[in-house]
């Protein structure tokens, strides 16, 4: 008895639920335990076949199969979805063993129920993970990810593999993974290394060239790594493969526009461009710098830029500053002082310009220096040339304006010879003409007459002629520079003229408060004769009065000779000093025309001005001066 | 064919006799007055306002008011400025001609060689006056 108390207690204590079935497969006997498995209480499932835990009757044929099998093979493990009283399922593991009497009949099965779905959970989710990694890995274009065994055959393929190396997966799987190396590296034996040296240090790592399957090569990128199970036995390797053909073609790239870059700056030779590192320190040199500061490389590279400045500049802390100012502002630009290694100095433009590296760090500075020596020099010879070319320019100027009254005077001329001298000789040759018809026709009276008028005729032009050639004398010699006393020259000017001033009775006066002048002594007396003849001339007066004044006037000396004669209407006064203009017909008062015009002409080359002031019938004063220009320029 | 009523405007006495002669024989114009310069050319124009001349023929070259007064004068004043001035000078030089023409003369007339000559020159004046249509 004691035992099948002991039996009961056992079945009632199991966590499995133990359900016993007949011969048909109906329950017949379970544990409590079925309820907190199943749902249903034991007394609910008695007389229940087995089928109430599966989700159709019609799986009546597969528990009436999975009890045939446990009766011929004495157990069987059913594992499987199962459903709960209210319909939820649950991963069940049911172990079906049939039940014998002593003569080996068949009196029912013992089914033991174990609910296992956490575990089965755990790994469907297990596997699901799994399965995502598969496919992550599979579905990876870029890496080709291949899994090699212990001895580097390939089990796994993706599809990077096969973009990378042209294999499909079936091609390529169960082959060895040196299919992949070049000949070369077979004959070194490269991939076994490889797998070695993976084992030992856990990874192996390199780029290198590889095979594709239509042999060409690639540059890859290679890491080996060792795969070890939960018992930390070796089971393979991973393999990640990267074609780096691309990156290698852009770092060949790269290095060869570095490369040209850099022998394009060393070789400038106009620049001096070089770089410092962040504190000032010379890194790179180029030619231009060498050719431009006279340092070598070797001797340059590290030294602080600061020795190319002036003391005073880097006693100003100059060096310093533009380094600053280059790396808050990102460039420095200046013209100044610097000096070469020989301790000479040059005008040089220079630009420091702030270097940043491609992550934004800043890293030093780049200085280009160009040496404007040169170009200061030819701005200073294009400033003197041009100073040169504007004194010329200033001389031409003058030789303009010169060439310009030369010129003048040589219309004048043209003037004078084509009417003043031509009048003449058309007279004589006119007279000339007539004495000659009348001799032709033994006519002989008017001859005498005739040939008088013609005598009269060549001597007024011989009269011109020496007039014109005094005029053209005083513009052509040198003025003979001194200083006269005033009241000689006017005597003398008075002396000259006594005899047609006694002739017409006329009364000089002198007031003249000038002691001295600078001048041409002669021409200055020609210029008072000819003033005083003037005013003898053109009277009508039995005594003539004529005063000749000197005085002082704004700081400078005027002179004046005034007569109490005819006068000049006021629209004749700018005509009195052209040369040959003749007011008056040499009737009335003869003349040729010039003395005003020598006056002007005199005046002119000393410096000065003449004009005259008159009152019709009242009388006329000239008025000069000299030394005007000359004064002006003093004062300057 | 019409006779022109003109003013002689010369300073040289002789050549005013020889001119004179000229015009009287080749009977193309009618001297209305002989004076020596623009003076006594304005003197008589002023006087005679109302039988002013078809033309003036004026030297240039004289003293007292010149052959370019004559013209400045004649063709700034309302009353005469009708009146075209032919300049007359022994000069041929063109600068001169250029000048006399610029400063508003009708024409310009070289002198004869000598005195005697005056007939073709007077020809030669009128038929350049009617040529040129000069007197309206």
């Amino acid at each position: 008895m004691t035992m099948i108390i002991d039996y009961n207690l056992l079945l009632q204590g199991i966590t499995e639920a133990i359900v016993i079935l007949d011969v048909e497969g109906y329950v017949t006997y379970s544990t409590p335990a079925v309820t907190a498995i199943t749902g249903y209480n034991p007394d609910q499932l008695l007389n229940k076949h087995v089928t109430v835990f599966y989700r159709t009757s019609a799986d009546q044929v597969k528990a009436e199969y999975e009890l045939d099998l446990a009766l011929k093979k004495g157990k069987l493990l059913s594992e499987g979805w199962r459903f709960k009283k209210d319909g939820t399922q649950f991963w069940a593991e049911m172990y079906i063993s049939p039940i014998f009497d002593e003569e080996r009949k068949l009196l029912g099965y013992s089914c033991i129920i174990r609910d296992v779905s956490q575990q089965k959970n755990i790994e469907i989710e297990l596997r699901q993970n799994e399965e995502r990694f598969r496919l992550m890995v599979e579905a990876v274009r870029d890496y080709a990810i291949f899994m090699l065994d212990e001895t580097g055959h390939i089990v796994s393929w993706n599809e990077g593999a096969q973009k990378i190396k042209g294999y499909s997966r079936d091609e390529i799987i169960g082959k060895h993974f040196s299919t992949f190396y070049t000949s070369e590296d077979l004959q070194n034996k490269k991939p076994e290394n490889e797998l070695k040296i993976a084992i030992a240090t856990g990874k192996y790592e390199e780029e290198g060239w590889r095979v594709r399957k239509n042999g060409s090569v690639f540059w890859a990128s290679v890491v080996i790594t060792v795969l070890f199970n939960e018992q930390n036995k070796h089971i393979g390797f991973s393999k990640v493969t990267r074609d780096l053909t691309e990156k290698k073609a852009n770092e060949e790239n790269l290095r060869q526009s570095e490369e040209r870059y850099r022998s394009l700056v060393e070789q400038v030779t106009d620049y001096g461009i070089f770089m410092l590192d962040e504190k000032g320190r010379i890194i790179s040199w180029n030619e231009g710098a060498k050719k431009i500061k006279g340092y070598t490389e070797s001797e340059i590279i590290g030294k602080y830029f600061s020795i190319f400045y002036p003391e005073e500049d880097i006693l100003n802390g100059k060096p310093a500053y533009e380094l600053k100012i280059a790396k808050a502002e990102g460039k420095y630009e200046e013209e100044g002082w610097r000096l070469r290694k020989d301790g000479s100095l040059f005008w040089a433009n220079v630009v420091i310009t702030s270097v940043y590296n491609s992550n934004g760090v800043h890293i030093g500075f780049s200085k280009v220096t160009r040496d404007l020596t040169e170009r200061k020099e030819s701005e200073k010879a294009l400033h003197e040339s041009y100073e040169r070319y504007r004194i010329i320019a200033g001389e031409l100027r003058v030789t303009n304006t010169e060439l310009s009254h030369a010129n003048q005077e040589l219309e004048q001329f043209t003037s004078i010879v084509s009417h003043d001298l031509q009048e003449p000789i058309r007279s004589i040759k006119s007279f000339l003409q007539l004495i000659n018809i009348k001799l032709s026709n033994e006519q002989n009276e008017d001859l005498k007459m005739y040939i008088e008028k013609a005598i009269k005729s060549a001597d007024r032009m011989k009269q011109l002629i020496q007039n014109l050639l005094h005029y053209s004398q005083l513009g052509k010699t040198e003025l003979v520079e001194e200083t006269i006393n005033v009241d000689d020259l006017i005597n003398e000017a008075i002396q000259n003229v006594r005899t047609s001033a006694e002739k017409s009775n006329a009364q000089i006066t002198v007031e003249n408060d000038v002691k001295t002048v600078e001048g041409d002594r002669v021409q200055l007396v020609q210029l008072i004769q000819n003033l005083l003849s003037n005013a003898l001339k053109f009277t009508d007066l039995k005594s003539p009065k004529i005063k000749i004044g000197g005085f002082h006037e704004d700081g400078h000396v005027i002179f004046s000779v005034s007569d109490n004669g005819i006068g000049i209407a006021e629209a004749d006064l700018n005509k009195v000093f052209e040369i040959f203009r003749r007011l008056h017909t040499k009737k009335t008062y003869p003349g040729t025309g010039i003395g005003l015009a020598i006056c002007k002409k005199i005046v002119d080359r000393h410096g000065g001005r003449i004009w005259p002031e008159s009152k019709p019938g009242k009388g006329t004063t000239f008025y000069f001066t000299l030394n005007e220009e000359k004064e002006k320029l003093y004062q300057v | 064919m019409k006779k022109y009523k003109i003013v002689l405007v010369e300073n040289d006495e002789d050549e005013q006799v020889f001119m004179k002669e000229g015009f009287d024989a080749a009977g193309l114009f009618e001297i209305v007055a002989q004076v020596r310069n623009g003076d006594t050319l304005f003197e008589w124009l002023n006087e005679n306002k109302n039988s002013l001349p078809d033309l003036i023929l004026s030297d240039l070259n004289m003293p007292g008011k010149n052959g370019y007064d004559v013209i400045h004068e004649v063709k700034t004043s309302p009353i005469y400025m009708h009146i075209p001035v032919v300049i007359t000078s022994t000069s041929s030089t063109r600068t001169i001609i250029e000048k006399c023409i610029a400063s508003g003369a009708a024409d310009y007339i070289v002198k004869p060689e000598t005195f005697v000559e005056y007939v073709p020159y007077v020809q030669n004046l009128y038929r350049r006056i009617e040529e040129k249509q000069l007197v309206k």
